[in-house]
Protein backbone atom coordinates (compact mmCIF):
# COMPACT_ATOMS: atom_id res chain seq x y z
CA UNK A 1 0.00 0.00 0.00
CA UNK A 2 2.40 2.18 0.96
CA UNK A 3 4.86 2.03 -2.01
CA UNK A 4 2.56 3.47 -4.39
CA UNK A 5 2.83 7.31 -4.35
CA UNK A 6 0.93 9.84 -5.48
CA UNK A 7 2.55 11.34 -9.12
CA UNK A 8 2.29 14.65 -7.17
CA UNK A 9 3.71 14.20 -3.67
CA UNK A 10 6.46 16.28 -2.61
CA UNK A 11 9.96 14.23 -2.56
CA UNK A 12 11.63 15.49 0.36
CA UNK A 13 14.25 18.15 0.57
CA UNK A 14 15.85 17.25 -2.46
CA UNK A 15 12.95 18.38 -4.46
CA UNK A 16 15.14 21.58 -4.86
CA UNK A 17 12.20 24.11 -6.64
CA UNK A 18 14.47 26.68 -8.91
CA UNK A 19 11.51 28.88 -10.71
CA UNK A 20 10.40 29.46 -7.12
CA UNK A 21 13.57 30.91 -6.09
CA UNK A 22 13.97 32.58 -9.36
CA UNK A 23 10.79 34.34 -9.22
CA UNK A 24 11.30 35.23 -5.28
CA UNK A 25 14.85 37.36 -6.86
CA UNK A 26 12.98 38.36 -9.83
CA UNK A 27 10.39 40.46 -7.74
CA UNK A 28 12.82 41.15 -5.26
CA UNK A 29 15.00 43.12 -7.70
CA UNK A 30 11.92 44.39 -9.56
CA UNK A 31 11.06 45.87 -6.04
CA UNK A 32 14.36 47.56 -5.57
CA UNK A 33 14.57 48.87 -8.99
CA UNK A 34 11.57 50.58 -8.23
CA UNK A 35 12.36 52.69 -5.60
CA UNK A 36 15.84 53.55 -6.93
CA UNK A 37 13.71 54.92 -9.95
CA UNK A 38 10.90 56.20 -8.56
CA UNK A 39 13.54 58.10 -6.24
CA UNK A 40 11.73 57.38 -3.02
CA UNK A 41 13.59 58.36 0.11
CA UNK A 42 12.56 56.91 3.49
CA UNK A 43 15.24 58.90 5.30
CA UNK A 44 13.43 62.14 4.61
CA UNK A 45 9.93 60.72 5.40
CA UNK A 46 11.22 59.70 8.78
CA UNK A 47 13.56 62.65 9.33
CA UNK A 48 13.20 64.69 12.66
CA UNK A 49 12.48 67.90 10.68
CA UNK A 50 9.73 66.13 8.66
CA UNK A 51 7.95 65.06 11.73
CA UNK A 52 7.23 68.12 12.94
CA UNK A 53 6.53 69.67 9.33
CA UNK A 54 3.85 66.79 9.63
CA UNK A 55 2.79 67.07 13.17
CA UNK A 56 2.02 71.35 12.57
CA UNK A 57 0.19 70.27 9.54
CA UNK A 58 -2.20 67.67 11.66
CA UNK A 59 -2.85 69.94 14.17
CA UNK A 60 -3.82 72.55 12.03
CA UNK A 61 -6.82 70.86 11.56
CA UNK A 62 -8.25 71.14 15.06
CA UNK A 63 -10.27 72.15 16.40
CA UNK A 64 -12.69 71.22 13.59
CA UNK A 65 -15.15 74.44 12.58
CA UNK A 66 -17.94 73.22 14.42
CA UNK A 67 -19.92 76.73 14.07
CA UNK A 68 -23.59 75.66 13.34
CA UNK A 69 -24.03 77.47 10.31
CA UNK A 70 -21.06 75.84 9.06
CA UNK A 71 -22.24 72.57 10.39
CA UNK A 72 -25.64 73.10 8.57
CA UNK A 73 -23.87 73.55 5.31
CA UNK A 74 -22.02 70.25 5.74
CA UNK A 75 -25.00 68.24 6.44
CA UNK A 76 -26.52 69.63 3.44
CA UNK A 77 -23.38 68.50 1.48
CA UNK A 78 -23.46 64.96 3.36
CA UNK A 79 -26.98 65.04 2.19
CA UNK A 80 -26.28 65.87 -1.07
CA UNK A 81 -23.52 63.42 -1.51
CA UNK A 82 -25.77 60.59 -0.14
CA UNK A 83 -28.49 61.38 -2.41
CA UNK A 84 -26.01 60.98 -5.36
CA UNK A 85 -24.65 57.58 -4.84
CA UNK A 86 -28.86 56.42 -3.70
CA UNK A 87 -29.81 57.52 -7.01
CA UNK A 88 -26.75 57.00 -9.05
CA UNK A 89 -27.13 52.79 -7.97
CA UNK A 90 -30.80 53.04 -8.68
CA UNK A 91 -30.71 54.08 -11.95
CA UNK A 92 -27.45 51.99 -11.94
CA UNK A 93 -29.46 48.85 -11.03
CA UNK A 94 -32.63 49.37 -13.17
CA UNK A 95 -30.64 49.76 -16.46
CA UNK A 96 -28.19 46.87 -15.30
CA UNK A 97 -30.73 44.95 -15.23
CA UNK A 98 -32.33 46.18 -18.27
CA UNK A 99 -28.87 45.10 -19.77
CA UNK A 100 -28.68 41.96 -17.75
CA UNK A 101 -31.22 39.71 -19.52
CA UNK A 102 -30.01 40.14 -22.89
CA UNK A 103 -26.05 39.83 -21.51
CA UNK A 104 -27.59 36.46 -19.60
CA UNK A 105 -28.08 35.41 -23.35
CA UNK A 106 -31.81 35.63 -23.45
CA UNK A 107 -32.46 37.34 -26.77
CA UNK A 108 -30.15 35.79 -29.29
CA UNK A 109 -26.31 36.05 -29.74
CA UNK A 110 -26.19 39.17 -31.10
CA UNK A 111 -28.06 40.81 -28.27
CA UNK A 112 -25.59 39.02 -25.74
CA UNK A 113 -22.70 40.18 -27.76
CA UNK A 114 -23.84 43.80 -28.00
CA UNK A 115 -24.93 44.36 -24.69
CA UNK A 116 -21.98 42.64 -23.20
CA UNK A 117 -19.92 45.31 -25.15
CA UNK A 118 -21.91 47.82 -23.59
CA UNK A 119 -21.46 46.84 -20.16
CA UNK A 120 -17.78 46.19 -20.51
CA UNK A 121 -16.97 49.66 -22.28
CA UNK A 122 -19.42 51.07 -19.35
CA UNK A 123 -17.57 49.07 -16.69
CA UNK A 124 -13.97 49.68 -17.78
CA UNK A 125 -14.18 53.40 -17.56
CA UNK A 126 -13.59 54.92 -14.00
CA UNK A 127 -16.25 56.58 -12.51
CA UNK A 128 -13.75 60.11 -11.88
CA UNK A 129 -13.34 59.81 -16.02
CA UNK A 130 -16.84 59.38 -16.43
CA UNK A 131 -17.16 62.47 -13.99
CA UNK A 132 -15.02 64.55 -15.72
CA UNK A 133 -16.93 64.05 -19.15
CA UNK A 134 -20.43 64.29 -17.13
CA UNK A 135 -19.12 67.60 -16.10
CA UNK A 136 -18.57 68.93 -19.46
CA UNK A 137 -21.43 67.09 -20.63
CA UNK A 138 -24.11 68.17 -17.74
CA UNK A 139 -21.76 71.29 -16.09
CA UNK A 140 -20.63 71.25 -12.65
CA UNK A 141 -23.21 69.97 -9.87
CA UNK A 142 -24.29 66.61 -8.37
CA UNK A 143 -26.10 65.83 -11.41
CA UNK A 144 -23.04 65.41 -12.92
CA UNK A 145 -22.08 63.15 -10.24
CA UNK A 146 -25.19 61.26 -10.21
CA UNK A 147 -24.25 60.41 -14.17
CA UNK A 148 -20.97 59.44 -13.64
CA UNK A 149 -22.01 56.88 -10.93
CA UNK A 150 -24.44 55.53 -12.74
CA UNK A 151 -22.73 54.51 -16.35
CA UNK A 152 -19.96 53.31 -14.18
CA UNK A 153 -22.19 51.65 -11.87
CA UNK A 154 -24.46 49.97 -14.46
CA UNK A 155 -21.28 48.54 -16.35
CA UNK A 156 -20.38 46.39 -12.98
CA UNK A 157 -23.86 45.77 -11.68
CA UNK A 158 -25.10 44.35 -15.25
CA UNK A 159 -22.39 41.95 -15.14
CA UNK A 160 -23.18 40.68 -11.96
CA UNK A 161 -26.61 40.27 -12.76
CA UNK A 162 -26.20 39.05 -16.08
CA UNK A 163 -23.89 36.07 -14.27
CA UNK A 164 -26.44 35.31 -11.56
CA UNK A 165 -29.11 35.01 -14.40
CA UNK A 166 -27.34 32.96 -16.36
CA UNK A 167 -26.51 30.51 -13.30
CA UNK A 168 -29.99 30.20 -12.12
CA UNK A 169 -31.59 27.11 -12.44
CA UNK A 170 -33.62 27.37 -15.70
CA UNK A 171 -36.89 24.85 -14.98
CA UNK A 172 -38.63 26.95 -13.16
CA UNK A 173 -39.31 29.38 -15.56
CA UNK A 174 -39.59 26.95 -18.25
CA UNK A 175 -42.30 25.02 -16.79
CA UNK A 176 -44.37 28.84 -16.22
CA UNK A 177 -43.55 28.71 -20.03
CA UNK A 178 -45.37 25.73 -20.64
CA UNK A 179 -48.33 26.26 -18.45
CA UNK A 180 -48.70 29.21 -21.41
CA UNK A 181 -47.31 32.19 -19.20
CA UNK A 182 -46.31 35.17 -20.64
CA UNK A 183 -42.21 35.94 -21.21
CA UNK A 184 -42.23 38.78 -18.56
CA UNK A 185 -44.15 36.80 -15.91
CA UNK A 186 -42.52 33.89 -16.39
CA UNK A 187 -39.46 35.60 -15.49
CA UNK A 188 -40.61 37.79 -12.53
CA UNK A 189 -42.43 34.26 -10.54
CA UNK A 190 -39.59 31.43 -12.00
CA UNK A 191 -36.32 33.34 -12.39
CA UNK A 192 -36.38 36.51 -10.01
CA UNK A 193 -37.04 34.96 -6.93
CA UNK A 194 -34.12 32.66 -7.47
CA UNK A 195 -31.51 36.00 -8.21
CA UNK A 196 -33.25 38.90 -6.21
CA UNK A 197 -31.59 38.20 -2.86
CA UNK A 198 -28.06 38.18 -4.27
CA UNK A 199 -28.70 40.68 -7.04
CA UNK A 200 -29.97 43.12 -3.66
CA UNK A 201 -26.66 42.01 -1.76
CA UNK A 202 -24.72 43.50 -4.89
CA UNK A 203 -26.64 46.58 -5.04
CA UNK A 204 -26.16 47.44 -1.17
CA UNK A 205 -22.23 46.58 -1.57
CA UNK A 206 -21.79 49.20 -4.47
CA UNK A 207 -23.92 51.44 -2.51
CA UNK A 208 -21.37 51.58 0.07
CA UNK A 209 -18.77 51.82 -2.81
CA UNK A 210 -20.86 54.68 -4.39
CA UNK A 211 -21.04 56.48 -0.98
CA UNK A 212 -17.12 56.78 -0.92
CA UNK A 213 -16.63 57.58 -4.91
CA UNK A 214 -19.34 60.24 -4.15
CA UNK A 215 -17.25 62.10 -2.13
CA UNK A 216 -13.95 61.96 -3.91
CA UNK A 217 -16.44 62.95 -7.05
CA UNK A 218 -16.98 66.29 -5.91
CA UNK A 219 -13.00 66.89 -6.56
CA UNK A 220 -13.50 67.35 -10.24
CA UNK A 221 -16.94 69.58 -9.22
CA UNK A 222 -19.63 66.91 -9.01
CA UNK A 223 -21.34 68.37 -5.80
CA UNK A 224 -21.23 67.33 -1.98
CA UNK A 225 -18.86 66.58 0.70
CA UNK A 226 -15.55 66.39 -2.30
CA UNK A 227 -16.37 69.75 -3.33
CA UNK A 228 -16.33 71.48 -0.02
CA UNK A 229 -13.51 69.13 0.82
CA UNK A 230 -11.56 70.32 -1.70
CA UNK A 231 -12.98 74.17 -1.98
CA UNK A 232 -12.11 74.34 1.62
CA UNK A 233 -8.22 72.28 1.61
CA UNK A 234 -7.48 74.96 -1.64
CA UNK A 235 -7.64 78.16 0.43
CA UNK A 236 -6.26 76.25 3.48
CA UNK A 237 -9.29 76.46 5.42
CA UNK A 238 -7.72 73.26 7.20
CA UNK A 239 -10.55 73.52 10.03
CA UNK A 240 -13.51 73.58 7.48
CA UNK A 241 -11.70 70.65 5.68
CA UNK A 242 -11.51 68.85 9.43
CA UNK A 243 -15.39 68.78 9.57
CA UNK A 244 -16.23 67.92 6.31
CA UNK A 245 -13.51 64.67 6.86
CA UNK A 246 -15.19 63.85 9.82
CA UNK A 247 -18.70 64.17 8.15
CA UNK A 248 -17.23 61.79 5.50
CA UNK A 249 -16.18 59.32 8.17
CA UNK A 250 -19.65 59.30 9.83
CA UNK A 251 -21.58 58.97 6.50
CA UNK A 252 -19.49 56.46 5.53
CA UNK A 253 -19.93 54.04 8.61
CA UNK A 254 -23.51 55.44 8.82
CA UNK A 255 -24.13 53.52 5.50
CA UNK A 256 -21.79 50.58 6.18
CA UNK A 257 -24.09 50.00 8.73
CA UNK A 258 -26.95 50.10 7.39
CA UNK A 259 -26.55 48.02 4.73
CA UNK A 260 -25.04 45.17 6.87
CA UNK A 261 -28.64 45.22 8.91
CA UNK A 262 -30.16 45.21 5.44
CA UNK A 263 -28.29 41.93 4.57
CA UNK A 264 -28.66 40.36 7.62
CA UNK A 265 -32.57 40.80 7.57
CA UNK A 266 -32.58 39.91 4.02
CA UNK A 267 -30.48 36.64 5.05
CA UNK A 268 -32.94 35.75 7.90
CA UNK A 269 -36.35 36.88 6.32
CA UNK B 1 -60.10 14.88 -27.11
CA UNK B 2 -57.45 14.36 -24.60
CA UNK B 3 -54.58 13.92 -26.56
CA UNK B 4 -53.54 11.72 -29.60
CA UNK B 5 -50.01 10.36 -30.47
CA UNK B 6 -49.64 8.51 -34.19
CA UNK B 7 -46.48 6.40 -34.43
CA UNK B 8 -44.62 9.48 -32.60
CA UNK B 9 -41.10 9.22 -31.98
CA UNK B 10 -38.49 11.09 -30.28
CA UNK B 11 -34.61 10.92 -30.81
CA UNK B 12 -32.55 13.29 -28.80
CA UNK B 13 -30.04 15.67 -29.77
CA UNK B 14 -27.51 13.12 -29.10
CA UNK B 15 -28.88 10.44 -30.62
CA UNK B 16 -31.01 8.63 -28.31
CA UNK B 17 -34.25 7.28 -29.14
CA UNK B 18 -35.94 8.11 -26.19
CA UNK B 19 -39.46 7.15 -27.65
CA UNK B 20 -40.57 5.13 -30.92
CA UNK B 21 -43.74 4.09 -32.95
CA UNK B 22 -45.91 5.36 -29.85
CA UNK B 23 -49.04 5.34 -30.82
CA UNK B 24 -51.91 6.18 -27.85
CA UNK B 25 -55.11 7.95 -27.91
CA UNK B 26 -56.93 9.24 -24.87
CA UNK B 27 -60.67 10.83 -24.66
CA UNK B 28 -61.70 13.42 -22.44
CA UNK B 29 -61.84 12.48 -18.90
CA UNK B 30 -60.33 9.31 -19.03
CA UNK B 31 -57.79 8.41 -16.33
CA UNK B 32 -54.39 6.11 -17.96
CA UNK B 33 -51.38 5.68 -15.40
CA UNK B 34 -48.00 4.69 -17.67
CA UNK B 35 -46.26 2.34 -15.47
CA UNK B 36 -42.46 0.61 -16.54
CA UNK B 37 -38.80 0.39 -15.41
CA UNK B 38 -36.76 3.67 -15.15
CA UNK B 39 -35.43 4.73 -18.34
CA UNK B 40 -38.51 3.37 -20.05
CA UNK B 41 -39.47 6.90 -21.50
CA UNK B 42 -42.24 7.98 -19.41
CA UNK B 43 -40.48 11.38 -18.59
CA UNK B 44 -40.03 11.74 -22.22
CA UNK B 45 -43.63 10.67 -22.92
CA UNK B 46 -45.09 13.72 -20.60
CA UNK B 47 -42.60 16.07 -22.19
CA UNK B 48 -44.29 15.45 -25.14
CA UNK B 49 -47.66 15.52 -24.57
CA UNK B 50 -46.68 19.02 -22.47
CA UNK B 51 -45.49 20.40 -25.53
CA UNK B 52 -41.91 21.03 -24.13
CA UNK B 53 -40.62 18.56 -26.88
CA UNK B 54 -41.10 18.31 -29.85
CA UNK B 55 -41.93 14.87 -31.46
CA UNK B 56 -39.31 14.18 -34.37
CA UNK B 57 -42.05 11.18 -36.27
CA UNK B 58 -45.38 10.97 -36.33
CA UNK B 59 -48.24 12.70 -35.14
CA UNK B 60 -49.31 14.86 -32.16
CA UNK B 61 -52.80 15.99 -31.46
CA UNK B 62 -53.41 17.91 -27.90
CA UNK B 63 -56.59 18.88 -26.61
CA UNK B 64 -57.66 18.73 -30.40
CA UNK B 65 -54.87 20.92 -32.05
CA UNK B 66 -51.39 19.75 -33.02
CA UNK B 67 -49.15 22.04 -30.84
CA UNK B 68 -46.60 22.52 -33.28
CA UNK B 69 -48.51 24.21 -36.14
CA UNK B 70 -50.21 26.53 -34.13
CA UNK B 71 -49.22 30.09 -33.66
CA UNK B 72 -47.36 32.00 -30.72
CA UNK B 73 -50.60 33.25 -29.37
CA UNK B 74 -51.99 29.72 -30.32
CA UNK B 75 -50.05 27.57 -28.40
CA UNK B 76 -49.69 30.11 -25.25
CA UNK B 77 -53.63 29.55 -24.92
CA UNK B 78 -53.00 25.76 -25.78
CA UNK B 79 -50.35 25.30 -22.98
CA UNK B 80 -52.95 26.95 -20.23
CA UNK B 81 -54.92 24.27 -20.89
CA UNK B 82 -52.47 21.93 -20.17
CA UNK B 83 -50.98 21.30 -16.66
CA UNK B 84 -48.12 19.14 -15.75
CA UNK B 85 -47.29 18.25 -12.42
CA UNK B 86 -43.02 17.97 -12.45
CA UNK B 87 -41.58 15.30 -10.23
CA UNK B 88 -39.27 17.55 -8.31
CA UNK B 89 -41.58 20.87 -8.70
CA UNK B 90 -39.73 23.60 -10.18
CA UNK B 91 -40.53 26.15 -7.64
CA UNK B 92 -37.72 28.50 -6.48
CA UNK B 93 -37.35 28.61 -2.97
CA UNK B 94 -37.59 31.84 -1.84
CA UNK B 95 -41.46 32.05 -3.39
CA UNK B 96 -44.30 32.00 -0.64
CA UNK B 97 -46.45 29.15 -1.16
CA UNK B 98 -49.47 31.49 -1.93
CA UNK B 99 -47.29 32.86 -4.58
CA UNK B 100 -46.47 29.67 -6.05
CA UNK B 101 -49.65 28.60 -6.26
CA UNK B 102 -50.93 31.62 -8.43
CA UNK B 103 -48.25 30.78 -10.66
CA UNK B 104 -50.56 28.21 -11.69
CA UNK B 105 -53.10 31.10 -13.29
CA UNK B 106 -50.02 32.68 -14.94
CA UNK B 107 -51.45 31.56 -18.48
CA UNK B 108 -54.94 32.83 -18.34
CA UNK B 109 -54.38 35.67 -16.48
CA UNK B 110 -53.63 38.81 -18.30
CA UNK B 111 -49.63 39.90 -17.22
CA UNK B 112 -51.20 42.63 -15.53
CA UNK B 113 -52.47 40.66 -12.96
CA UNK B 114 -49.39 38.58 -12.58
CA UNK B 115 -47.52 41.24 -11.68
CA UNK B 116 -49.96 42.66 -9.16
CA UNK B 117 -50.01 39.44 -7.56
CA UNK B 118 -46.42 39.46 -6.91
CA UNK B 119 -46.76 42.57 -5.10
CA UNK B 120 -50.33 41.99 -3.56
CA UNK B 121 -51.72 38.18 -3.55
CA UNK B 122 -54.74 38.75 -5.43
CA UNK B 123 -56.89 35.79 -4.81
CA UNK B 124 -56.11 34.43 -1.31
CA UNK B 125 -58.87 32.08 -1.61
CA UNK B 126 -58.46 30.16 -4.09
CA UNK B 127 -55.05 29.50 -3.51
CA UNK B 128 -56.11 28.72 0.75
CA UNK B 129 -58.48 26.15 -1.01
CA UNK B 130 -56.27 24.24 -3.38
CA UNK B 131 -53.77 23.82 -0.74
CA UNK B 132 -56.72 22.79 2.03
CA UNK B 133 -57.47 19.46 -0.54
CA UNK B 134 -54.01 18.17 0.73
CA UNK B 135 -53.98 19.32 4.46
CA UNK B 136 -51.24 23.02 3.75
CA UNK B 137 -53.62 25.27 3.74
CA UNK B 138 -51.76 26.70 7.40
CA UNK B 139 -48.27 26.73 5.06
CA UNK B 140 -50.11 29.55 2.56
CA UNK B 141 -47.71 32.47 3.16
CA UNK B 142 -44.93 30.25 4.41
CA UNK B 143 -41.60 30.39 2.05
CA UNK B 144 -41.04 27.56 -0.29
CA UNK B 145 -38.05 26.46 1.26
CA UNK B 146 -39.36 25.79 4.52
CA UNK B 147 -41.05 22.71 3.53
CA UNK B 148 -39.44 19.41 3.56
CA UNK B 149 -39.85 17.81 0.33
CA UNK B 150 -43.02 15.76 0.73
CA UNK B 151 -45.11 19.37 1.34
CA UNK B 152 -43.17 20.95 -1.81
CA UNK B 153 -44.53 18.07 -3.90
CA UNK B 154 -47.70 18.79 -2.88
CA UNK B 155 -47.77 22.58 -3.33
CA UNK B 156 -46.65 21.16 -6.90
CA UNK B 157 -50.08 19.43 -7.35
CA UNK B 158 -52.25 22.04 -5.75
CA UNK B 159 -50.74 24.42 -8.08
CA UNK B 160 -51.59 22.33 -11.03
CA UNK B 161 -55.10 21.18 -9.66
CA UNK B 162 -55.29 25.46 -9.12
CA UNK B 163 -54.24 26.03 -12.81
CA UNK B 164 -57.87 24.04 -13.44
CA UNK B 165 -56.62 22.21 -16.78
CA UNK B 166 -58.17 20.44 -19.27
CA UNK B 167 -55.17 17.99 -19.29
CA UNK B 168 -53.60 16.94 -16.69
CA UNK B 169 -50.00 15.21 -16.89
CA UNK B 170 -48.58 14.14 -13.48
CA UNK B 171 -44.49 12.66 -13.75
CA UNK B 172 -44.48 10.52 -10.79
CA UNK B 173 -46.82 13.00 -8.57
CA UNK B 174 -46.16 11.07 -5.56
CA UNK B 175 -42.51 10.06 -5.19
CA UNK B 176 -41.48 12.31 -2.50
CA UNK B 177 -44.61 11.35 -0.37
CA UNK B 178 -45.09 8.53 2.40
CA UNK B 179 -47.74 5.48 1.35
CA UNK B 180 -50.70 7.29 3.14
CA UNK B 181 -50.25 10.69 1.36
CA UNK B 182 -48.98 9.46 -1.65
CA UNK B 183 -52.59 7.56 -1.51
CA UNK B 184 -54.77 10.96 -0.74
CA UNK B 185 -53.13 13.04 -2.77
CA UNK B 186 -53.58 10.59 -5.89
CA UNK B 187 -57.43 10.05 -4.95
CA UNK B 188 -57.27 13.91 -5.28
CA UNK B 189 -56.05 14.26 -8.57
CA UNK B 190 -58.56 11.66 -9.81
CA UNK B 191 -61.07 13.25 -7.79
CA UNK B 192 -60.39 17.08 -9.79
CA UNK B 193 -60.31 14.44 -12.90
CA UNK B 194 -64.06 13.21 -11.98
CA UNK B 195 -65.34 16.84 -10.84
CA UNK B 196 -64.03 18.77 -13.46
CA UNK B 197 -63.88 16.21 -16.77
CA UNK B 198 -59.98 16.58 -17.12
CA UNK B 199 -57.69 14.01 -18.95
CA UNK B 200 -55.39 12.44 -16.18
CA UNK B 201 -51.90 10.89 -17.48
CA UNK B 202 -49.70 10.12 -15.11
CA UNK B 203 -46.11 8.10 -14.72
CA UNK B 204 -45.83 6.08 -11.53
CA UNK B 205 -43.49 4.17 -10.50
CA UNK B 206 -45.42 2.14 -7.32
CA UNK B 207 -47.51 -0.71 -9.83
CA UNK B 208 -49.71 -0.90 -7.11
CA UNK B 209 -50.69 3.06 -7.01
CA UNK B 210 -51.31 2.74 -10.56
CA UNK B 211 -53.31 -0.12 -10.25
CA UNK B 212 -55.70 0.90 -7.64
CA UNK B 213 -56.26 4.28 -9.15
CA UNK B 214 -56.16 3.63 -12.65
CA UNK B 215 -59.34 2.19 -15.11
CA UNK B 216 -56.53 1.60 -17.91
CA UNK B 217 -52.74 1.23 -17.64
CA UNK B 218 -49.74 1.49 -20.71
CA UNK B 219 -46.71 -0.37 -20.02
CA UNK B 220 -44.15 1.58 -21.38
CA UNK B 221 -40.35 -0.05 -21.74
CA UNK B 222 -37.74 1.18 -24.14
CA UNK B 223 -39.49 3.99 -25.52
CA UNK B 224 -42.17 1.36 -26.84
CA UNK B 225 -45.70 0.77 -25.79
CA UNK B 226 -45.37 -2.60 -24.22
CA UNK B 227 -49.11 -2.83 -23.06
CA UNK B 228 -52.05 -0.75 -23.01
CA UNK B 229 -54.90 -2.76 -21.05
CA UNK B 230 -57.94 -1.90 -18.94
CA UNK B 231 -56.22 -2.63 -15.28
CA UNK B 232 -59.08 -5.46 -15.14
CA UNK B 233 -57.40 -7.31 -18.09
CA UNK B 234 -53.99 -7.00 -16.95
CA UNK B 235 -51.97 -9.96 -15.50
CA UNK B 236 -49.62 -10.70 -13.20
CA UNK B 237 -46.91 -11.91 -15.73
CA UNK B 238 -47.36 -8.68 -18.13
CA UNK B 239 -45.98 -7.14 -15.02
CA UNK B 240 -43.56 -9.29 -14.17
CA UNK B 241 -42.22 -9.02 -17.63
CA UNK B 242 -42.20 -5.10 -18.01
CA UNK B 243 -40.19 -4.82 -14.98
CA UNK B 244 -37.85 -8.09 -15.91
CA UNK B 245 -34.66 -6.22 -16.20
CA UNK B 246 -35.12 -4.59 -12.65
CA UNK B 247 -35.31 -8.02 -10.66
CA UNK B 248 -38.05 -10.44 -9.46
CA UNK B 249 -40.74 -7.98 -7.25
CA UNK B 250 -42.14 -5.39 -8.57
CA UNK B 251 -42.02 -1.74 -7.41
CA UNK B 252 -45.30 -0.53 -5.26
CA UNK B 253 -45.40 2.26 -2.95
CA UNK B 254 -46.44 0.47 0.27
CA UNK B 255 -43.13 -1.82 0.59
CA UNK B 256 -41.63 0.80 1.95
CA UNK B 257 -43.96 0.48 5.08
CA UNK B 258 -43.79 -2.85 5.28
CA UNK B 259 -40.33 -3.15 5.34
CA UNK B 260 -39.05 -5.65 2.51
CA UNK B 261 -41.90 -8.19 2.99
CA UNK B 262 -42.77 -10.44 0.06
CA UNK B 263 -46.58 -10.37 0.19
CA UNK B 264 -47.43 -7.44 1.57
CA UNK B 265 -51.62 -7.62 1.97
CA UNK B 266 -50.98 -5.71 5.57
CA UNK B 267 -49.56 -3.18 3.63
CA UNK B 268 -52.05 -2.56 1.12
CA UNK B 269 -54.94 -2.72 3.94
CA UNK B 270 -53.27 0.01 5.79
CA UNK B 271 -53.56 1.98 2.53
CA UNK B 272 -56.91 1.29 2.25
CA UNK B 273 -57.75 1.86 5.39
CA UNK B 274 -55.85 5.40 5.58
CA UNK B 275 -57.60 5.66 2.16
CA UNK B 276 -61.08 5.70 3.59
CA UNK B 277 -60.37 7.82 6.59
CA UNK B 278 -59.42 10.83 4.77
CA UNK B 279 -62.88 12.22 4.70
CA UNK B 280 -63.72 12.68 1.09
Amino acid sequence: MNETREPCAPRGAADFCLSCVLTCALVAAAVAGSFVYLGIDFGTLFSVGAGADMARFAASFFPPDLEPDFLRKTAYGALQTFAVAMIGTLLAAAAGLLLALPAAGRHGAAAERLSRFLLNLLRSVPELVWATLMVLAAGLGPFAGVLALALHTTGVLGRLFAEAIENAPPQPEQSLLETGSGGVPAFLYGTLPLVWAQSVAYGLYRLEMNIRMAAVLGFVGAGGLGQMLYFHLSIFQQAQAATVLIAMFVLVLAVDALSDRLRAWMGHS
Amino acid sequence: MGFELESAGLTHGNGFRALQRVSLRVGRGERVAVIGPSGAGKTSLIRLLGTALRPTEGRLDVLGANPWRLSAGALRRLRARIGTIHQSPPIPPRLRVVTAIHAGRLGRWPAWKGLLSLLYPVDVAGAHAALARFDLADRLFERCDRLSGGQLQRVGIARVLYQQPDLILADEPVSALDPALADAALGELVAESARSGASLFASLHAVDLALKWFPRIIGLRGGEVVFDLPTARLTDSMLHELYAAEGAMLPVQARDAAAGATTDPEADAKVIRLDTSRGR
